[in-house]
């Protein structure tokens, strides 16, 4: 199988239908193409890493799958329809989650109301929604023990936690609330060797639910750990598009420095 | 450290304002005659119910990480509108309606549209225009107090009708209702900010908005509801002024400002945002209030206020930075 045919896109063997598909998705910032058509999907149930050097793009592909960006040009389907998030809000409610690489988390409030930002869980009181602290905690507690998550209060402003604890609470959070697609930039910098495996776990746990996983990673050695394909981006374009089994290491690098002409897929 | 004392310390830092009000009032109680009354109490909370009104507008928005210097100009905005409705004499219409009492929602839904308005358009710069709402906010203080002189002539409505006055002049334990009015807005707007989901997602966007953005938290309509909100609890101010002084002039309330910034700094609110509770507001304002008192009892010249009002916002700047340190000794 040679990667990125463009009749093998979103049909990779032992895959079911695709979640998202991304047709010639373009960016301009200005005279700048950051992205010149980025075209490649991702199934339900798939872990796609998504690499690159610096400044390829790909975390602007991220920003626009995830709303917080509009593309220049260029369409996007989402199950099957149209799809177009004006807000990560619309995202959010198609059912993409996105864990960011600058944390998005508010220090001024505790764990509870980070993990729930956005979606408190409430109960009306007089018509008015108030919310629902002691049920909000106990879903908290549930979900960081089950990850292996210790924190000693989460009743502490995030701002006294350490960066490990606050990228675990963002993990844990997307294993949460799931959603339909997953989108990870860069979610392990400041994670210790076991708390990255373990997160590595996390994502293969939430792909076996049926949910798509995007990740972008700079380790190779997490790339090729977890994904199931892996999508090289280089200079605004898709450089290679393959199944993780089919290639190397060494090979992924060529395709991300450009050794190798653009798709050319495999070296094995 | 056990978790024992963090916890006690953590509550006391929390706190920090309402212990220095009582210490403050128990030392003015031991050492100014005559300061220990109930009488001296029920001034102090009477005194303050314009200001703390204020506060909690004002509050709210630096809450959110944004500023709101128009308050004080909206507040003699609403009260000049309900000044020259419902006033007889100066350039009061006297306008009458019947029966008497309606009145009263009438001249008050007045104050908290007119502060609506500006709030409005304060907020919709902000979110839209995107300009610093420091700027956005200076130039309302400028034009809305302009447009209270313009409307006024520069002259003054006296006589405000009775019914409306009646909310001064009524006693229910010993207060007046213009100060149970400020009370409650206290306590209405304490539990919107820390039981509702908009209040915690105000205090958010104070904290980090790009993480209530990327979180789907709609920010922009947030923030312009923090604006009308500032404005109309501004014109409900500036309603209570008119109740106050009975009428409205063209200077009402002009220096309450910065009286308000320093209720809202002293009551631990951190001008950076998303730091603060309104109860500490109030506490702040109580504090003021407690202070002016004193300085009329022991019969000082009332100029030692200001003095005094801008050492205990230096002083309270310096204790949240000292709070800071603290609390990082503590994680």
């Amino acid at each position: 199988m040679s990667g990125a045919q463009p009749g093998m896109i979103g049909t990779q063997p032992g895959m079911s239908e695709p979640l998202l598909v991304l047709d010639n998705v373009t960016k301009n910032y200005g005279a700048i193409e950051a992205l010149k058509g980025i075209s490649f999907s991702i199934g339900k149930g798939e872990v796609v890493a998504l690499l690159g050097d610096n400044g390829a793009g790909k975390s602007t592909l991220v920003k626009i799958i995830a709303g917080g960006l509009e593309p220049t040009s260029g369409r996007m389907l989402f199950e099957g329809k149209e799809f177009l998030a004006k807000s990560p809000a619309e995202a959010k409610a198609a059912g993409i989650e996105t864990v960011y690489q600058d944390l998005s988390l508010c220090t001024n409030v505790d764990v509870v109301a980070n993990f729930f930002m956005g979606r408190e869980i409430t109960r009306k009181f007089l018509g008015v929604p108030v919310l629902d602290e002691p049920a909000m905690e106990q879903v908290v507690k549930k979900a960081l023990t089950s990850a292996g998550t210790r924190i000693p209060s989460l009743r502490t402003n995030v701002e006294h936690l350490s960066g490990g604890q606050r990228q675990a609470i963002e993990l844990n959070r997307f294993v949460h609330f799931g959603g339909k697609l997953v989108l990870l930039d860069e979610p392990f910098a400041a994670l210790g060797v076991e708390q990255t495996r373990r997160g590595l776990d996390m994502i293969r746990q939430v792909a076996s639910q049926g949910i798509g996983v995007v990740i972008i990673t700079h380790i190779m050695q997490q790339a090729f750990q977890v994904a199931d394909r892996i999508v090289v981006i280089r200079q605004g374009v898709v450089a290679g598009d393959v199944a993780r089994n089919k290639t190397s290491p060494d090979a992924v690098i060529n395709m991300i420095t450009g050794e190798t002409l653009a798709g050319a897929g495999p070296a094995g | 450290m056990n978790p024992r004392t963090r916890h006690a310390l953590e509550f006391a830092l929390d706190n920090l304002v309402w212990f220095m009000l009582v210490f403050v009032l128990v030392v003015f109680s031991i050492f100014i005659p005559n300061y220990f009354q109930l009488g001296i109490f029920a001034n102090i909370i009477e005194a303050s119910s314009v200001l703390g009104v204020m506060s909690i507008g004002l509050a709210l928005v630096i809450i959110t990480g944004h500023m709101d210097l128009s308050v004080e100009s909206v507040a003699a905005l609403g009260a000049m509108a309900v000044g020259i409705l419902f006033c007889s004499a100066g350039i009061g219409l006297g306008v009458q309606l019947h029966p008497e009492w309606l009145m009263v929602p009438v001249s008050l839904l007045l104050a908290l549209i007119v502060g609506g308005i500006i709030g409005v358009i304060n907020g919709y710069l902000v979110v839209k225009v995107k300009m610093s709402a420091f700027i956005i906010t200076l130039a309302s203080y400028i034009w809305v107090r302009g447009l209270v002189l313009v409307i006024s002539g520069g002259r003054s409505a006296q006589d405000l009708a009775p019914a409306i006055r009646w909310f001064g002049i009524q006693r229910l334990l010993g207060l007046p209702l213009t100060a149970w009015i400020a009370i409650s807005c206290f306590v209405v707007f304490s539990l919107i900010m820390a039981k509702t989901p908009f209040g915690r997602h105000l205090v958010m966007i104070g904290g980090n908005e790009t993480a209530t953005f990327r979180a789907g938290i709609r920010v922009n309509r947030n923030l312009v509801i923090a604006f009308v909100l500032a404005g109309a609890i501004a014109g409900l101010a500036g309603w209570l002024l008119a109740i106050r002084t009975s009428g409205a002039t063209a200077n009402l309330g002009v220096g309450l400002l910065f009286n308000a910034f320093a209720a809202v700094v002293i009551g631990g609110v951190s001008l950076k945002g998303g730091v603060g509770t309104l109860p500490g507001v109030y506490a702040g304002v109580l504090l003021l209030s407690a202070i002016n008192t004193a300085i009329n009892l022991m019969g000082l010249p009332a100029n030692f206020t200001q003095v005094i009002h801008g050492m205990l916002v230096l002083a309270a700047v310096l204790l949240d930075a000292f709070k800071q340190t603290i609390r990082q000794r503590l994680a």
